[in-house]
């Protein structure tokens, strides 16, 4: 469903921010993917959403390169990214519905939606307000609420969890697991390693722009009874 | 709904919220802006005014026309510049357009939608007063009204992709570079002093005396004297004239922008996005030895904070050094093109006149710039930081005031230098000026503070949305007109009086207007500042 062939990013001060990165995230597949900070995650995801082309390489989503057939592969996609930038002078709905105009959600289906997941996520009374009066936890989930409204192929989210209550975090986790248990694949960003363990079908480790690991939560503590935090730790500690 | 029209409603609701939210939330603000247009439009229409009764009187009043048209490409083009470097590259927006499913031109036109309502405003502001002139002025003529109406809309498009199609580039270009903000600022700059340049050299070609009888005797020849600088100009009266060759030109004209846009859209955005949606992530390693640790003082800090929020930001870098030193640009291109005669300024008629021209000059920056404004708004959201640190409320006021005195009193004595001179003035007119332009600093300063306390504004999304599409700004020239009017009046009423004193008697005005601001900034308003509520 989404593969990155051999990426790299170097940005013009020279600095090799991702190399030669090489991702096959199945269907149906929860992914997290997980690094310390500055290891390149963000960049890599930048990528494969189309935000920065690579210095090298390809990403395809669900056949469609990211640099040949942009607006076809950003179709099949949708990107809640760490910082919810977005409009702020206008409200809750019509952020929206400007979400589902740009990927062709009809009337019905977007009514539907956004009034299952603004329940969900407890913000469907503060739909009418402008989305600059509301908090960084609000914005995340108006953010989460317009990903989720045209149910893509794969739903794209960089540290989704920061800026979270807890109600919120179990109800995000629950709807990635539904997403994928309905044919969609699911990719994240999280430095919360208990919810990278307990949720992922697979995860990859990226240090200083270089996969270190890639696997099941399993795999990658070879069936050692240490958790997934202290495997990172050794991995990803300096000499 | 069609992806194009719902981006170009998403992103002009955007812009025009920020008005209307803060119009709502305040009523006694939005009396007096009801006010404002009014203020604002009387010179506008005294200005369009006395061109018409000008040309109506050699018996041709659509030359009001040409020559409006003209003069309104080109704020169009010099203020379109700013606003859309601001949209395309520093907008907040970029990422997530970035990612949705959307064609790189339709992303390029919805943006230059909301840079149109802007520039339109312009246009019907200026260009359609000289339409309403031509159309009713001397008998309704309805054809004439309805065809300057079309050519209102369309006024600001030439102009706008014009400055679209250079900026663009222009700016993928130094993306890339190192010192990218000073190139920004310098490149445009550069821009603008060559269009200027280009219009002077123009004007002064025609108005040679052996050009001057060959384009008096031809058809059409003043109004080529008038429209040839921008041929469109022409094209445009014409049309209004019901001359459909002309006007066709003019129609097509616009739309071969439009289309040539339309082709050019794709790999512009790509090329410039590529550079820019990078810029977060690239860090640079430094050297820990290399590091300064030097202690400093909070003032110091605090100001060196401010003016790096300026410095690096090129869309504030850019409109500081346009209010600052576009009086000395304009001075130095027109002294060295010729166009100022310096020895008009030797003629006796205008000796007891000097000390206000150089008093004009070397207070251009306060009285044309207005930094205290927006001197909280540019902080954006990192106006949390001043909140919690260590330092007083009145330290924090006090060096945001500091920062406007320090950078408009640095552009006045570069001017205050350059015009003593060049202009036949004294070593006391140049005291009792600097005198008095101080004076005028601190007073403006504290008294536009004032403005943004009231309406801090610190979530935008875009810098323009910060200081140029902000009605701090056009709140600040009503303090200004206020002091011209009583300044005007001290005029009439003591025509005896000289220039010196006359002066002296202004510095006495500025100075009654900096202690009642000082006294209401640091009094009454310094608990607004203190409790403002931060989103």
């Amino acid at each position: 469903m989404l593969q990155v062939n051999r990426v790299t990013k170097v940005y013009t001060n020279g600095k090799k921010a991702v190399d030669t990165l090489d991702l096959d995230i199945k269907k149906g597949e929860i992914f997290g993917f997980i690094g310390p900070n500055g290891a390149g995650k963000t960049t890599t995801l930048k990528m494969i959403t189309g935000i920065i082309a690579p210095t090298e390489g390809d990403v395809l989503i669900n056949g469609h390169s990211i640099l040949k057939d942009a607006v076809g592969a950003k179709h099949q996609f949708t990107f809640v990214p760490d910082h919810p930038e977005i409009y702020d002078a206008i409200k809750g709905i019509e952020y929206l519905n400007f979400i589902a105009d740009m990927y062709d959600v009809n009337k019905e289906e977007r009514r539907q939606r956004i009034e299952k997941y603004t329940k969900i996520f407890q913000i469907e009374d503060a739909l009418s307000q402008t989305v600059n009066s509301y908090s960084h936890g609000m914005r995340q989930k108006l953010m989460i609420c317009g990903a989720l409204l045209p149910n893509p192929n794969v739903f794209i989210l960089d540290e989704p969890h920061v800026g979270l209550d807890p109600h919120s975090a179990k109800v995000l986790k629950d709807l990635m697991k539904e997403h994928c248990d309905n044919g969609g694949t699911v990719l994240f960003s999280s430095h919360v390693l208990e919810v990278v363990e307990n949720l992922c079908d697979r995860v990859a480790i990226i240090h200083k722009g270089k996969l270190i690991a890639l696997g099941t939560p399993e795999e990658i503590k070879h069936d050692r009874s240490v958790s997934l935090e202290d495997i990172f730790l050794e991995m990803t500690k300096d000499e | 709904m069609n992806k194009l029209l719902s981006l170009t409603k998403i992103q002009v609701k955007d812009f025009m919220s920020k008005y209307s939210q803060q119009l709502n939330m305040n009523k006694a603000l939005s009396r007096l802006l009801i006010l404002l247009p009014i203020f604002l439009y009387i010179p506008v229409f005294q200005i369009v005014k006395s061109f018409y009764d000008s040309f109506s009187a050699i018996g041709m009043p659509e030359l009001t026309l040409t020559y409006i048209h003209v003069a309104v490409s080109l704020i169009v083009f010099i203020t379109g510049i700013p606003l859309i470097i601001s949209l395309f590259f520093y907008s907040k927006d970029l990422s997530l357009l970035a990612t949705l499913p959307i064609k790189e031109d339709t992303i390029v036109f919805s943006k230059l939608a909301t840079v149109y309502v802007y520039l339109f405003g312009i246009s019907a502001l200026l260009f359609g007063t000289g339409v309403g002139f031509y159309g009713l002025a001397d008998g309704f003529k309805p054809v004439a009204l309805l065809l300057g109406i079309l050519a209102v809309i369309v006024t600001p498009i030439l102009p706008m992709i014009f400055a679209t199609l250079i900026i663009i580039p222009f700016m993928t270009v130094i993306g890339g570079r190192k010192n990218r903000n000073l190139m920004i600022l310098v490149g445009n700059l550069i821009f603008i002093v060559i269009i200027l340049g280009l219009q002077v050299l123009v004007t002064r070609l025609q108005l040679d005396p052996s050009n001057m009888q060959k384009l008096l005797s031809s058809k059409d020849g003043v109004m080529a004297i008038v429209g040839s600088k921008f041929p469109p100009s022409v094209w445009m009266t014409k049309m209004v004239m019901k001359s459909w060759l002309e006007g066709l030109y003019y129609l097509g004209l616009n739309l071969g922008f439009v289309i040539l846009l339309k082709f050019a859209a794709t790999s512009l955005y790509k090329g410039a996005m590529s550079k820019y949606n990078q810029q977060a992530s690239a860090t640079k390693k430094g050297n820990l030895r290399n590091y300064s640790y030097r202690m400093t003082s909070k003032r110091v800090l605090l100001i060196k904070r401010h003016i790096g929020i300026i410095i690096h930001n090129p869309t504030f870098l850019l409109n500081t050094v346009m209010n600052m030193f576009v009086p000395i640009l304009l001075f130095v291109i027109y002294t060295f093109m010729g166009i100022m005669d310096l020895d008009t300024f030797k003629d006796p008629m205008l000796a007891p006149f000097m000390i206000y021209i150089y008093t004009g000059i070397v207070g251009a920056p306060i009285l044309m710039g207005s930094l205290s404004t927006t001197a909280i708004t540019r902080e954006g959201k990192t106006f949390w930081e001043t909140r919690v640190w260590p330092i007083s409320a009145k330290e924090n006021l006090q060096t945001r005031i500091l920062t406007t005195i320090v950078l408009s009193l640095s552009s006045s004595l570069v001017l205050a230098i350059i015009a003593g001179i060049l202009l036949p003035v004294t070593l006391s007119d140049i005291i009792l000026t600097m005198i008095c332009v101080v004076i005028a600093t601190f007073c403006f300063s504290t008294l536009d503070l004032i403005i943004n306390i009231a309406r801090p504004y610190l979530n935008w999304s875009n810098p323009t949305a910060a200081v140029k599409n902000n009605l701090n700004v056009m709140l600040s020239l009503l303090p200004r007109m206020a002091f011209g009017v009583v300044g005007f009046a001290l005029f009439r009423l003591m025509p005896d009086v000289g220039g010196s004193i006359m002066i002296a008697m202004f510095s006495v005005i500025f100075a009654i207007g900096f202690i009642v601001s000082y006294s209401l900034v640091f009094g009454r308003l310094i608990s607004k500042f203190s409790n403002m509520d931060i989103e």
